[in-house]
């Protein structure tokens, strides 16, 4: 006999001006390999076809799916519901704005992110499509692939204590990002340019080093690490702007 | 996220010095925390050892000198420190509810070091004022001070809180700059724990030689 699962699901569409925050009991019999995402395929198909979450390639990768599990931000899709105990709690992911229930933009944010850390290969090179492709290091491409198996779910952003006081935080996704930059030997930009951009409190200075984003990234990037050697590359780049003149 | 935030050129000049002023200034009080107690300690080996490292530091100026830089030491971490700690109740809120929500150790560990700080501000200037303002330290004064039964839980209570705050900041300080890896953080944490433990139970041991040793 299989578990009959409770889910407590946060229910709330703010395009609806009757609706209000509120939270909504379910109740499944967990099959095998169950994972988060195909119970709440299953309680949309089989008791409330309003009920709203997003996903996508159910698969870990394209980030859709993030959402609040028992309290720790993580992917549905990622999660089985074995590894939880017989009540689970779904809220969506804090600091993003709010779809409806389950559901967050967390498009617009890392859109702006993106902006913010000119997320772009910046170069005065001019670009000649008939040449072959500059070869690099190997060692760098696996460092720079292995920040850019982010897949923007959100989950180290909704983590961080410090984004969540403070909403102009670029958060570990932000940061890890123009980490993937710095290392990259085809972008021209110095420690200099980098520090206009992340040597601030609303960048790497602003990180308190809870590493909340460390523990529940779903694709274990190495955020912590990341995290530290920014700190160290913009803390000396900030002495050496001070004592320069 | 509003990105007229921040525009590029207004960057935090101070921001990153400020940074590392209070590391610097957390890991100067860590290294001074640690001193203080295995000479304080030294009252547990016999009085006459501690009166004799407490003699030393004064006929050198050192306790004169050094006492009243350590306390500006102490400000200046608060000071630093505090531009992280949120003050109106609206972020105390978002913050309590965000801990209690997530349940995660590292961020648990941290509420302990905002709360601890604003307690330990108001009893370790009380404790810096009073012994400094009493010259010399000597073994027999200070038993008579735990003795009087108000400092014994006045020590009970700093103590613990003291103890946390510098085994956190430790640990905060070492993970935060990267000096320990992702591999190593676990272990890292556990001889934290441990180091934190060793220096609550040498307190409490002081203590207590402290509230037995005769003063007549």
């Amino acid at each position: 006999m299989s578990r009959l699962l409770k889910f407590n699901i946060f229910r709330y569409n703010p395009q609806d001006k009757s609706s209000r925050p509120r939270t909504e009991e379910f109740v499944l019999e967990e099959t095998d390999s169950m994972t988060l995402f195909i119970a709440l395929n299953r309680i949309r198909e089989e008791q409330d076809a309003s009920l709203q979450f997003d996903f996508c390639c159910r698969a870990g990768i394209c980030g859709s799916c993030g959402m609040v599990i028992n309290g720790r931000p993580g992917l549905a899709c990622h999660t089985k519901t074995r590894d939880l105990p017989g009540e689970i709690t779904l809220l969506p992911l804090p600091i993003f704005e709010l779809v409806g229930d389950l559901s967050v933009d967390t498009g617009s944010w890392f859109r702006e992110m993106y902006t913010r850390t000119e997320s772009w290969i910046h170069t005065e090179k001019a670009f000649d499509p008939a040449a072959l492709e500059e070869r690099m290091d190997n060692k760098d491409a696996v460092a720079i692939y292995e920040l850019e198996r982010c897949v923007e779910c959100g989950c180290c952003v909704a983590a961080c204590a410090t984004a969540r006081m403070r909403e102009d935080f670029l958060g570990a996704a932000g940061l890890n990002r123009v980490a993937r930059f710095l290392i990259d030997p085809r972008d021209q930009r110095t420690d200099n340019d980098y520090y206009e951009i992340i040597g601030n409190d609303m960048g790497i200075f602003g990180c308190m080093g809870l590493l909340a984003c460390e523990d529940v990234c779903p694709k274990h990037l190495p955020l912590q690490n990341q995290l530290g050697f920014l700190r160290r590359k913009m803390g000396i780049t900030s002495l050496k702007r001070l004592f320069r003149k | 996220m509003p990105i007229t935030y921040a525009p590029a050129g207004k960057t935090g000049k101070w921001d990153g010095a400020m940074d590392w002023l209070q590391m610097l200034s957390g890991a100067g009080l860590i290294l001074f925390m640690w001193c203080h107690m295995i000479l304080v300690s030294s009252v547990v080996v016999s009085p006459g050892v501690m009166n004799a490292i407490a003699e030393f530091f004064e006929v050198t100026f050192m306790a004169q000198v050094g006492g009243p830089l350590v306390f500006l030491l102490f400000l200046t971490h608060f000071v630093l420190a505090a531009r992280k700690i949120p003050f109106r109740a609206e972020g105390q809120k978002t913050l309590w509810q965000h801990a209690r929500m997530l349940r995660h150790g590292d961020t648990w560990l941290w509420v302990i070091q905002a709360v601890s700080a604003m307690i330990i501000l108001i009893m370790g200037a009380i404790h810096m004022w009073v012994v400094l303002t009493d010259l010399p330290i000597t073994a027999v004064k200070s038993a008579a001070r735990v003795q009087s039964g108000f400092w014994a839980v006045f020590y009970l209570i700093l103590l613990p809180l003291v103890e946390l705050h510098v085994g956190i900041g430790f640990y905060r300080i070492a993970v935060k700059w990267g000096f320990v890896k992702d591999a190593d953080r676990a272990k890292f944490k556990r001889g934290e724990n441990l180091l934190t433990l060793m220096f609550i139970a040498i307190g409490l041991i002081t203590l207590l030689r402290f509230l037995f040793l005769s003063v007549n």
